[in-house]
């Protein structure tokens, strides 16, 4: 930390030997053959992905006029069946609702055993990494699909599908933050007398609680959105109606689906939005 | 009696209700450090974010060569640095980056963009490194610096920008005494030894700092100037005065 006391002279040679230094770091034939491998490389990666894609331009551009003939026969909106659509896109919030609060519940004692600062099981600490781990690895579509056979078509699937899988991305959330947290209230109550638990309720609870309503508040709007598409595997909601209007090339069916979808969907960001924001 | 090469003139700023400065009135000559006293709330900060130009004054101006501070603009700005109490190195940068930093209000945009300076910027930057002890570090990621260390990259940051006046806001806030009084001495060196004539304001918590390092000690009160002395003049009544003189009398 002293500052320099040698010679003019030396200095002057120090600092015009780092900047030599530098200078070859910066320029020389390593670092260039290093860039232009890794250009390589990452340009090879891209090129195997296109092909892996099967990305074909001419494609898109044939197929572009079609949707657009499509959306022109989709006018006016099929709204005969308005109840019927309103009822499966209730039974759609209704799977997101269930699934999520499940998620939610489960998720609190997994995020405690998950939490490195205060899990009170620190052998179970990785296990319980790698269940949630698991269960966010496969998505609530897979798992809806697995309960439709299980349980057989209709919501009930749909909801197990969304519980599990959120169970798994809503705990690890849950734990990073309470990982995140300053152990120092913790500290403090526990070194009062107060039992472990008490002094996470009392300590912890309430700093986390906002936090941890609000990620469960955003997976339910996550779980709204995504539990639109579970129809398609046969695990109820507005899903089931989507995939009929395909199937029966009803555009304008599908397009009033589509729209109804946008509609509850955009209100309900609004809703948790604004939830969210008194929360935090 | 020439300009000084730095000067406020009655600044007055509030936010909402609260007045921060109330007309407060200060100048510094080249190669003079002057330091900035007085009790949390005084308006320190709000004097050292209006005159590096980080917030508009409501009234009265600071002038550099007689001209407004407020109205420079870009690269005009590099006349004034600024070293804070967080350091605000860019962490994932090395030490001669951040260094280079300062010369950015030197160089054309496209230099700052791809992060290439010319030869010379960085011969340059790495003697600032060097006028601050760290030239062995130059290629060290900022964060891995310690608490000290990294308010000497800032500060040859600082250098980098060849400014007539550094302003620093609690410089030492944030390290231990023996790091601090390292990192007051390298300023009051730079400000005193520099060819050009460097003048430092430096805001300070601690008096013994004050007296050891500055030349003269402005002291602030409730946003106004209420002490303004050479640093040897400066006695415990004065200190008392600024910290606590008005408080006593009540509490007695």
């Amino acid at each position: 930390m002293t500052p320099p006391s040698t010679g003019a002279e030396a200095r002057q040679g120090a600092v015009k030997a780092a900047l030599a230094g530098h200078l070859a770091r910066r320029d020389g034939p390593g670092r260039r053959l290093r860039l232009a491998a890794i250009a390589l490389v990452v340009g090879g990666l891209y090129l195997l992905c296109w092909k892996l894609a099967q990305i074909d331009l001419v494609k898109l551009a044939t197929g572009l006029p079609k949707l657009g003939h499509w959306l022109a026969q989709a006018w006016p909106p099929n709204l005969s069946e308005l109840p019927v659509f309103a009822e499966r896109m209730a039974e759609t919030m209704a799977m997101a609702l269930l699934g999520t609060t499940a998620a939610a519940l489960l998720a609190l004692p997994m995020a405690v055993l998950a939490s490195r600062n205060i899990t009170p099981f620190p052998q179970l600490y990785y296990p319980a990494r790698w269940l949630l781990n698991a269960l966010r690895g496969i998505d609530s579509f897979v798992f809806a699909l697995l309960f439709v056979a299980a349980v057989g078509l209709g919501p009930f699937a749909g909801v197990l599908g969304i519980a599990l899988h959120t169970w798994g991305s809503a705990a690890k959330l849950f734990a990073d933050h309470i990982e995140n947290a300053g152990t120092g209230p913790l500290d403090a109550v526990r070194s009062t007398g107060a039992g472990r638990g008490t002094a996470i309720v009392y300590a912890l609870l309430p700093d986390l609680l906002p936090v941890l309503l609000s990620t469960t508040l955003f997976w339910w709007e996550f779980n709204v959105r995504a539990s639109t598409v579970l129809g398609v595997v046969g695990a109820g909601g507005i899903g089931q109606e989507l995939k009929n209007s395909m199937d029966l090339l009803d555009f304008s069916r599908l397009f009033t689906i589509i729209a109804l979808i946008l509609v509850v969907v955009t209100a309900l960001d609004q809703l948790s939005g604004w939830l969210r924001k008194k929360l935090v | 009696m020439t300009a000084p090469l730095f000067e406020v003139r009655a600044a007055r700023k509030s936010y909402g209700d609260r007045v921060a400065l109330d007309g407060a009135s200060l100048r510094v000559e080249r190669g003079e450090m002057l330091a900035v006293l007085g009790p949390s709330g005084a308006g320190k900060t709000t004097l050292f974010r209006c005159l590096a130009g980080l917030a508009p004054l409501d009234a009265g101006a600071a002038l550099l060569h007689g001209h407004d501070v407020a109205a420079m603009r870009g690269r005009q700005r590099r006349k004034i640095a600024v070293v804070f109490q967080q350091f605000n190195l860019v962490n994932r940068l090395s030490a001669l980056d951040n260094v280079l930093a300062g010369r950015l209000g030197h160089v054309p945009a496209w230099r700052g963009w791809l992060r290439r300076f010319g030869r010379d910027d960085i011969r340059f930057a790495l003697e600032c490194l060097d006028r601050v002890g760290l030239l062995d570090h130059a290629d060290q990621r900022a964060d891995a610096l310690s608490g000290g260390q990294q308010q000497r990259v800032a500060i040859a940051r600082a250098l980098a920008q060849q400014p007539d006046l550094i302003i620093a806001d609690e410089p030492v806030a944030s390290l231990d005494p023996h790091i601090g009084a390292g990192v007051m001495a390298l300023l009051a060196s730079i400000c005193h030894e520099g060819e050009g004539g460097i003048a430092v304001i430096c805001s300070l918590h601690q008096p013994e700092f004050a007296r050891r390092y500055a030349d003269r000690i402005v002291g602030l009160r409730h946003g106004g100037i209420v002490l303004d002395v050479a640093a040897d003049a400066c006695d415990e009544a004065a200190l008392h005065q600024l910290y606590g003189g008005a408080a006593i009398p009540a509490a007695a």
